[in-house]
């Protein structure tokens, strides 16, 4: 690695400031834009219909005072690292009620992606291996049909087949956070596979273009040249440069993913973080709705950053000091 | 000679274009393309299925058989029979009628969507590659900004500022999808705008937006339309999943999303038909728009080929 690459990742590092406060000015204007009061939505509806009452409840909401005033309160909290306390969701502090939900949406992400990649790293230097053979052309058409296919639909004709007709899996997932574990892997199977399968489609479909890119290459044909075998020419030769471009497309899949979480956690009930931001939104609980999309905002700005850093670590070629 | 094509015939790797003399390369470079596309049978597939679905589309009064609105006393979730070819729903209405309905109102709000999202993701694409400095840095930044967050968290804090509805849906779905366009856009302004004709077009005096209309945009049309077809795809399963939610087109009007969550319902008592065959349309259509924004990409840019 180049020296001024701490140079470079320092700066990209600084620059983040500005974007995450322009991310929150945006999530800001976007949430106190939209119609509907907090306040309303928390209580109940003869609470509603008394003006005082309401008056009241928005001023210890500190929604009375001008805008600015409380973006500046929230970022100045915020910077003492408090997100504040939800507005509905038993009015727990929203840091806590992101504690008990991250888990259970990591978990499942974490699981569909590594089986995604697993899965799709081999299928692809396989297809590659043997270009326009029976096995890639399945493989081509299978993930255009991964790609296009709708996993909300999926999750929902599963959920009928396997789940109520079959009986053999639980439906959603109430009792899922009791369960043991040989008894819990059950409640993981029809939401991992439904994340799962766009995770093949669309790894497969870019390792395979990545290894052919670098099978064409005059070293790998040198290398057979000098009589190495196939495997060897392939997976110690190729592979190591063909993975190289995989690291930075995981990374770019991880907003995708975080969004992919909001739709699938409803329809199979998973107590996660995009259900928390579905039902947050909805509820008008701005504390919630802030907290959520800020940290997804960071989780993807490191990632991003983390991506570049391991590229320039694997690849010596790639320089960032430019 | 287009700067194109001497772009592409520089750094192709497909003997077929290399080969003939570069004076020739304008016409038969469109027939080659045209070659290419309809060589590829899966994307000619998809074209096909594309063109069939905005027919149906448009000819949605006609073909229909039923209003896609009567209720039909007695006929609440009925399957499949020969007077309701795919059923009809928990209100007793013709299924068919309101897919193919349903099809008219997706396909519009794609199609609008994509316009909204290629004109901004254009034009700030554009400003950004061709002026650099300043513009670019807030422009890009704006993107980085609107990209680190993931698209249907900003769908639905967005959708909730207005009435959900058709309109609604395409607004915001044309607001979040531009920044992906706007990046490719000045990629390809940066790339071009360093190459010879463009110093040759300031030389005799052309003003930035001349250079910018008459002379770039020309050269990344390819490259933006194929972008156009792949959003085509997404922007549908946007709607879908914004109106499955119950955010984007609002019942009475079908569309394929909305289907979903209605005959969601109804798919305990065991209505499958009411949600398989509107995922179904979704799943085909977003299929026949990938393989034919795929082989075009294919057609228009022997770099990219991958088949």
């Amino acid at each position: 690695m180049q020296s001024g690459t701490w140079a470079y990742l320092t700066r990209r590092a600084i620059f983040l400031v500005p974007l995450l406060i322009g991310l929150s000015i945006l999530m800001f204007a976007l949430i106190h834009a939209a119609p509907g009061d907090p306040a309303l939505a928390m209580m109940g509806e003869r609470a509603a219909a008394n003006p005082q009452y309401v008056e009241q409840v928005r001023k210890n909401l500190g929604l009375d005072k001008p805008l600015p005033v409380q973006y500046f309160i929230w970022m100045r909290n915020l910077l003492q690292g408090d997100f504040g306390t939800a507005y509905t969701f038993g009015n727990k502090p929203v840091l806590d009620l992101i504690g008990e939900r991250f888990w259970s949406t990591i978990q499942l992400q974490a699981i569909s992606l590594f089986l995604g990649i697993a899965i799709a790293v081999p299928v692809g230097i396989i297809s590659a291996t043997r270009q326009y053979s029976l096995l890639d052309n399945t493989v081509t058409v299978g993930s255009f049909l991964g790609l296009a296919l709708p996993n909300f639909w999926l999750a929902l004709l599963l959920q009928i087949w396997i789940g109520v007709k079959l009986g053999w899996l639980p439906v959603i997932s109430t009792g899922q956070a009791n369960a043991e574990f040989p008894e819990r892997i059950k409640y993981f199977i029809m939401p991992v596979l439904v994340l799962t399968l766009p995770n093949i489609a669309y790894f497969a479909r870019f390792m395979r273009s990545s290894m052919l890119e670098v099978v064409n290459q005059d070293y790998v044909t040198v290398a057979r040249a000098k009589g190495l075998d196939h495997r060897a020419v392939i997976y110690s030769h190729a592979l190591r440069n063909a993975l190289i471009p995989m690291v930075t497309v995981i990374g770019l899949q991880l907003p995708r993913i975080l969004g992919g979480a909001v739709i699938i956690e409803q329809i199979f009930a998973w107590p996660g973080l995009g259900d928390l931001a579905y039902k947050a939104i909805g509820q008008r609980d701005y504390p919630v709705i802030l907290a959520v999309t800020m940290l997804s905002g960071v989780a993807v700005m490191v990632v991003n950053l983390l991506t570049d850093l391991v590229y320039c670590l694997v690849d010596p070629r790639v320089s960032l000091t430019s | 000679m287009d700067s194109r094509q001497a772009f592409a015939s520089a750094v192709s790797d497909s003997p077929s274009l290399t080969s003939p003399a570069l004076e020739d390369l304008p016409r038969r470079r469109k027939w080659t393309t045209v070659r290419r596309f309809a060589e590829n049978r899966l994307a000619v597939a998809g074209l096909v299925v594309v063109i069939l679905l905005y027919l149906s589309a448009i000819a949605a009064p006609w073909i229909s058989r039923y209003p896609y609105d009567e209720i039909y006393a007695g006929m609440r979730s009925k399957p499949p029979s020969a007077e309701h070819w795919l059923g009809t729903d928990r209100n007793g209405r013709d299924l068919y009628a309101r897919l193919i309905k349903g099809g008219q109102v997706s396909l519009a709000a794609g199609f609008a969507s994509v316009a909204i999202i290629m004109t901004i993701g254009v034009a700030l694409g554009a400003l950004s590659g061709f002026f650099g400095g300043i513009v670019d840095g807030i422009i890009m930044r704006a993107t980085d900004v609107l990209l680190s967050v993931p698209q249907i968290l900003l769908l639905i804090t967005a959708a909730s500022l207005f009435q959900p509805g058709l309109k609604t849906t395409v607004i915001v779905i044309g607001l979040t999808s531009w920044p992906g366009a706007a990046r490719l856009v000045r990629g390809q302004f940066l790339a071009l705008k360093g190459q010879e004709f463009v110093t040759a077009a300031r030389a005799i005096g052309a003003g930035p937006l001349r250079i910018m209309l008459r002379h770039l945009f020309p050269n990344a049309l390819a490259v933006i339309i194929v972008e156009a077809t792949l959003w085509l795809s997404y922007a549908i399963i946007l709607e879908a999943s914004l109106s499955y939610l119950g955010l984007g087109v609002t019942i009475p009007t079908p569309s394929w999303g909305n289907m979903l969550q209605d005959g969601q319902r109804e798919l305990i008592r065991g209505a499958w038909w009411q949600t398989f065959f509107p995922g179904m349309a979704i799943f085909l259509t977003v299929l026949s728009f990938n393989l034919m924004g795929d082989g075009l990409r294919d057609a228009l840019d022997p770099r990219h080929r991958r088949r």
